[in-house]
């Protein structure tokens, strides 16, 4: 495929995460989702035993694969790859077989019974189209989340990436996520 | 999703190329808000917390959409909390206050009429009348907590003659303060943001946000490589993320801090220029910190003897980009003020003040004000006898649960009409039983709240205040190392039956025969306010930004002359205090071992989690989520010597309550202490998310307090633990 | 977040689906088997298995569509063919099955039962009654053009499970065979159902009762190698396993499913059959028997998909 102009992916500086949730209320509001789901979620894991413990937080939501499972199995074409990378859902074409919930390896979407089709984080197309930052990128208070285009080198993002080590989650999984996760 | 454009973007790779050009890189996602049909964006202050962040409020067709951080505010920077951003909820929740009510039936029955504005305000201004008829304006008591416009309600209070006004710090910040007051004559900030070395005494920074220094402490402690010490006897976010973290023995603090000092004055480590020029009693000092071997100090704390040594040698050795961070809620223990002063005392030996990464006066920027009639000094003196309490605390606000004390016993008056803005004593002071008592015994009680508190329940008249995106505030000032002024502008007009404090201040005064004090609007206040800023139209330019940030800040060293004079008795920092002496308290910390829960009971303490705020947001749709109840944390090793599992049921007893909830057998609490989050439980049904759901703390805790400040001890309670 | 996302309305579609394939397959399979013109036991299997196969899957693919979450919206899965996606081919085979299977049926109809059809018509749709056409010489025709679509759509019900690569329980192309296998099992299995109340149809039996050895053969030699190789590969496969090796589904996949669905059907058929093989001996036919017999494998074909839907679901990359 032709170099893409844009490729929309971010970086997650689990170390800085405190658990706050400011994530997850700002992509409810923005993207008026009700309060049975959500579409970024929280891992949250304590171990040890005292007083020897540790604890880690991250941040999860759709990892806007490369390869996505879900477009592959949508039967309509609903769940689409735009060309700056990011897998969006159009509902208006979306059935709701849930079939690309069931392929995708993270878990990452849910099914709205309210209106029958399926949603998932699409780094928030509409406040990109705006110039302004995924709702949940903007609010963090740590700025644990770093949003940007890996296809500029300028970015704040692909320097990161450059300097730090990271890992995807399930790489496995063929899918080519692009949420890295500094180590 | 907006379907138009949604088709525009998706359009295949070209539109997708132009689009991204638009947009170019990541920085320019500093957005400018441009014209959309129907969309409006309103800088204003959010209200959720006391912190008072910048908020962009999204406005689509009239109705609030989003509220988005205003990076402009560089103390709450681009930032806005998981409750800042529920605070939509405020106006849209069914569950809020949407018009006047008066209560028919008992208190606490929860039977209600609706009511016009007339004829709360009658009601309210013929009871206050007939209060001050029979027992004089004393008789009312006026409590409120900290709010842009609670400048109106306390002022209608003093108007009225009432000497008897009560606010939070009481129950939350009094010793620190007055502690730091007494050592330096101010309460400074903390640069944390450029600090090397930061010890915290359970400042949960990390869950319970304080701007800017939340943000600071991630950012120091993860990027620039500060080293963070934090002492909790539980495993919060704050401690996993600090370098060390030692679950101190609760109420110990003290001894921690004077082990360091006899560490650090003993190994000569001290800032010996500083101490000269700018502090008094170092001598005293010397000698009095004798006493406190780390070894002495590791049996009381139970930190190692040679941590505490390696501490104190770090410490010094990086001051004075080194604090031992102040702290906000001291309301823990009955010798907290002594516990802070020695915080404050152990910065100042190491010369970490007003430098780049120590302690800093807070930088001051001068408002306008707008000038009314002046009233009367009430007459009477206060119920709570603060000169003879608490000689050396800030009279103004009180001492709430002396106050309470005294109240109820009817000394030295009787006080029996109390009116309540933004406040909800019933969860806030603890002791609950207590509070109800006092709230019973009242002929009259008004409220001003946005929701149906747990006080509320129990008053008379309940006046639903428009909620803060609802309203135009008075200007405020930030301060701390950059201050800033905020500016709260009314995003959306009321969408209920509901008025703003200056209004309802107004209604009442105006049947109380006090007009004359409160003859003026809201836009001729702020309009006065802004008038001292250094801008060409400050108004203009508060509606645009929502805050005005000042240039020349971080300011550092302004107070470093050895001819400056400190607010002291001295003028200098006084590690020594006369004023202590003289009105018979310790001069220097003296460390006294807190009791320690008997084998069988548990001490229990309290504390918040980043996104409730203190009782208040328990029954916010969105945030009750992250924690539909509440649990008792309880470790896992003690809950086995009790048979406890996780989950079961238990009930919690202490001398004045009984508790019960389900439990939260951890790992991450201390085998002596047990935490429960607070604002459950609730007394008022409408509160509906947490209404009898969990238990609640303030029945538990007992009442105590600070002997200096007659600030609440909320940590001296012990419960015994039962399976039922 | 719900686990479970397709519940036993997806499981009953692909089991009827797999059903419909089976009977088609079969009974195309006997179309072969006589010589045109002579009276043939196997003509009965043919009919019985043609008349059958439409109505299952049909009802299956009305359950797909329920279980949508805008069944409404259904409509959208034909404008759309998209190769990569198992539904989108699949449902495409659906549309092209239900039609020659049911073109097949009327083909199989007697023409007695044709006219009378035709004449039970509303008079509404009376002008219907030109299209009654006599197309019994078609038979083979349809049957040979359908057998590679049933095949389709036996490997399809498992292919949709088999493509998902998120789900480790499934992602192994073992389970379309598997899929295949049961749905020809099952449809010999209504077949012999069928015919158990008839008068002793004892050749279609030998018949039935040797495809649906072969078939069960074929479905537990890829039972095996499932578990084998699924223990021998990633860490992920082999928890994935753990839900049939000692998980919620130990019980129903062992006893219910291997034991009751699979095995004790093959044993059954196998004594009934070998010694009529091997030792020419009769074949007695015992018509309760038989009936048991195919209930057992209808009901092993629905609890493997049922397995296979749930646990699948619930496995999950680590
Ligand atoms: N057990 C226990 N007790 C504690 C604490 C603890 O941690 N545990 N913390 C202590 C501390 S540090 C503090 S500061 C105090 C805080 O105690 P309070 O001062 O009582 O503070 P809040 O819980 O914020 O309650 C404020 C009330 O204001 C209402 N309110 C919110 N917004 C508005 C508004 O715009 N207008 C009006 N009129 N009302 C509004 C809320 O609905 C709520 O009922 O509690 C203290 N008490
Ligand atoms: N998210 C959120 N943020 C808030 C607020 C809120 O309600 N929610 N409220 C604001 C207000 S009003 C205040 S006052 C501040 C309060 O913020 P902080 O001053 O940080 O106070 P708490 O969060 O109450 O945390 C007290 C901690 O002290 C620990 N502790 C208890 N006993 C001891 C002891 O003896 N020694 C030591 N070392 N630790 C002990 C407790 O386990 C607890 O973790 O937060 C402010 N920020
Ligand atoms: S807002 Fe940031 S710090 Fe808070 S939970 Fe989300 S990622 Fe973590
Ligand atoms: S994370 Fe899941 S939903 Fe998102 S693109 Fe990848 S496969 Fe699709
Ligand atoms: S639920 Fe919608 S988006 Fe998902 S696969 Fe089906 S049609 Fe595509
Ligand atoms: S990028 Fe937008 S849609 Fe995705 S999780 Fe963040 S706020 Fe939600
Ligand atoms: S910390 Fe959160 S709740 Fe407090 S003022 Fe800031 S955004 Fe609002
Ligand atoms: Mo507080």
């Amino acid at each position: 495929m032709a170099a893409r102009p844009k490729r929309y992916a971010m970086v997650v500086d689990s170390k800085k995460c405190i658990n706050c949730k400011a994530c997850v209320v700002a992509c409810r509001a923005e993207n008026s989702v009700p309060l049975a789901y959500s579409r970024p979620w929280m891992n949250e894991e304590t171990r040890g035993v005292w007083p020897k413990l540790m604890a880690a937080f991250a941040p999860e939501q759709c990892h806007q694969c490369d390869h996505p499972a879900c477009v592959r199995v949508c039967p309509t074409g609903a769940s689409h790859h735009r060309p700056d990378g990011i897998v969006v859902v159009n509902e208006a074409e979306c059935v709701g077989c849930r079939y690309c919930m069931i392929a995708c390896p993270y878990d990452a979407r849910f099914f709205r019974e309210d209106k029958g089709v399926v949603e998932k984080c699409d780094f928030c197309v509409h406040r990109l189209e705006r110039g302004q930052l995924p709702a949940c990128v903007e609010t963090c208070p740590s700025k644990v989340r770093v949003f940007g285009d890996l296809n500029d080198p300028k970015s704040k993002l692909a320097e990161l990436l450059s300097d730090r080590q990271y890992r995807v989650k399930k790489p496995e999984a063929g899918t080519g996520p692009q949420i890295y996760y500094l180590i | 999703m907006d379907r138009r454009k949604f088709l525009r973007f998706s359009a295949g790779g070209a539109a997708g190329a132009a689009i991204g050009a638009s947009l170019a890189y990541m920085k320019p996602f500093s957005h400018s808000p441009e014209k959309e049909a129907g969309r409006l964006e309103v800088p204003t202050t959010c209200e959720a917390c006391v912190n008072k962040c910048s908020v962009i409020a999204v406005v689509e067709n009239g109705t609030i959409h989003k509220l988005n951080p205003n990076p402009e505010n560089p103390k709450s920077r681009g930032m806005l909390c998981a409750r800042g951003n529920a605070g939509l909820q405020q106006v849209y929740s069914p569950a809020r206050l949407k018009r006047p009510l008066i209560r028919v039936g008992g208190r606490g029955e929860g039977n209600w009429r609706p009511a016009s504005w007339d004829e709360a305000f009658d009601f309210a201004a013929k009871k206050l009348s007939e209060t001050k008829d029979k027992y004089g304006p004393q008789g009312t008591l006026w409590s409120s907590s900290e709010s842009f416009q609670e400048v109106f309600f306390r002022n209608l209070g003093a108007a009225f003659g009432s000497p008897n006004q009560v606010r939070h710090p009481t129950l939350c910040l009094a010793s620190v303060n007055l502690a730091y007051s007494l050592t330096f004559g101010t309460v400074p900030s903390f640069d944390l943001l450029n600090s090397k070395y930061i010890i915290m005494s359970g400042a949960n920074r990390l869950e319970s946000f304080i701007t800017p220094d939340t943000m600071d402490l991630i950012e120091s402690a993860e990027y620039r490589k500060a080293k963070l010490i934090y002492l909790d006897p539980r495993f919060t976010v704050t401690a996993s993320k600090a370098d060390e973290w030692y679950p101190i023995r609760p109420g110990t603090d003290l001894a921690f801090l004077l082990a360091m000092l006899n560490v650090i004055v003993g190994e000569n480590r001290y800032d010996k220029e500083f101490v000269a020029n700018y502090t008094v009693g170092f001598d005293k000092l010397t000698e009095h910190v004798k006493a406190f071997s780390p070894d002495w100090a590791e049996k009381e704390t139970e930190i190692p003897a040679k941590d505490i040594v390696r501490i104190a040698r770090e410490f010094s050795d990086a001051a004075p980009r080194a604090v031992y961070y102040a702290g906000r809620r001291s309301s823990w223990y009955r010798e907290d003020f002594h516990t802070r002063r020695a915080q404050a005392i152990l910065n100042a030996i190491v010369g970490s003040w007003d430098r780049e990464g120590g302690m800093v006066p807070n930088g001051k920027i001068a408002l306008g004000e707008y000038l009314f009639l002046p009233w009367d000094d009430p007459i009477a003196p206060r119920v709570d006898e603060m000169d003879k309490n608490f000689p050396l605390a800030a009279k103004g606000d009180g001492a709430y649960l002396k106050l309470r004390e005294n109240v109820i016993a009817g000394t030295p008056y009787p006080v029996k009409a109390w009116m309540i803005h933004k406040q909800d004593p019933m969860n806030a002071l603890p002791g609950q039983a207590r509070t109800l008592e006092m709230l019973q015994q009242m002929d009259f009680v008004g409220v001003v709240d946005v929701q149906m508190s747990d006080t509320a329940w129990y008053a008379d008249v309940v006046f639903p205040e428009s909620t803060y995106l609802e309203r135009t505030d008075p200007v405020e000032v930030l301060s701390g190392i950059a201050p800033v002024v905020v500016y709260r502008q009314q995003v959306v007009k009321p969408v209920h039956d509901t008025k703003t404090t200056l209004e309802i201040t107004q209604g009442l005064a105006k049947r109380l025969g006090l007009s004359q004090y409160f003859d003026f609007t809201m836009d001729q206040w702020v309009a006065a306010q802004v008038k001292e800023l250094p801008l060409e139209a400050p108004l203009e330019y508060l509606k645009k930004h929502g805050v005005y940030v000042p240039p020349g800040f971080p300011k550092y060293g302004t107070t470093l002359n050895p001819d400056h004079r400190f607010i002291t008795k001295s003028g200098k920092i006084e590690l020594y205090s006369d004023r202590l002496q003289e009105a018979n308290y310790d001069p220097l910390p003296v460390y006294h071992a807190p009791a320690q829960p008997p084998p069988g009971k548990f001490r229990i303490i309290t504390g918040r989690r980043a996104y409730f705020t203190q009782a208040n947001t328990t029954n916010n749709p969105w945030l009750n989520q992250f924690a539909p109840e509440n649990s008792l944390w309880l470790n896992a090793a003690a809950a086995d010597s009790l048979g406890i599992a996780d989950g079961d049921r238990v009930e919690m007893t202490s001398t004045v309550g009984a508790v019960r909830l389900k439990t939260r057998v951890t790992q991450e609490i201390r085998p002596d202490c047990v935490f429960m989050l607070h604002g459950y439980g609730k007394k008022s049904k409408w509160q509906r998310l947490v209404a009898g759901t969990g238990g609640c703390d303030s029945e538990l805790l007992e009442t105590a307090w600070d002997k200096v400040s007659g600030n609440a001890a909320l940590h001296e309670t012990f419960v015994s633990v039962r399976k039922v | 977040m719900k686990i479970i996302e397709w519940g036993v309305l997806i499981v009953n579609y692909l089991f009827l689906g797999g059903l419909s394939a089976g009977l088609f397959f079969v009974s195309a399979i006997a179309t072969f088997l006589y010589k045109l013109d002579e009276p043939s036991p196997y003509t009965r299997i043919a009919r019985l298995g043609a008349l059958m196969a439409p109505w299952p899957v049909m009802i299956g693919c009305l359950l797909l569509i329920f279980d949508l979450g805008r069944w409404y919206h259904f409509y959208k899965l034909f404008l759309h063919l998209r190769l990569v996606s198992p539904m989108s081919i699949g449902s495409w085979l659906l549309v092209l099955f239900n039609l020659v299977a049911l073109v097949n049926c009327y083909a199989w109809l007697t023409e007695r039962q044709r006219n009378d059809l035709f004449a039970k018509l509303p008079r509404r749709l009376a002008f219907l009654g030109k299209f009654n056409y006599d197309i019994d010489h078609w038979r083979r025709r349809l049957a040979f053009a359908g057998m590679p679509i049933s095949v389709g759509v036996g490997i399809y019900t498992g292919v949709l499970l088999g493509a998902v690569q998120s789900r480790p329980f499934w992602n192994t192309n073992l389970v379309a065979q598997l899929f295949l296998f049961s749905a020809l099992s099952t449809g010999c299995a209504a077949l012999i159902l069928g015919l158990a109340g008839r008068e002793q149809p004892v050749q279609e039996m030998k018949l039935l009762y040797g495809f649906d050895i072969c078939f069960m053969v074929l479905e537990f030699f890829i039972v095996l190698p499932y578990l084998i190789h699924g223990q021998l590969s990633v860490q992920a496969v082999q928890d994935s396993l753990k839900l049939i090796l000692g998980g919620p589904f130990t019980i129903l996949f062992w006893v219910f499913f291997l034991g009751l669905g699979l095995l004790t059907p093959l044993v059954i058929e196998l004594r009934e059959l070998v010694p009529v093989v091997v030792s020419n001996r009769e074949f007695h036919y015992n018509r309760i028997l038989a009936a048991t017999t195919a209930l057992l494998i209808l009901g092993g074909g629905f609890l493997l998909r049922y397995i296979f839907v749930y646990a699948g679901q619930m496995s999950a990359m680590q």
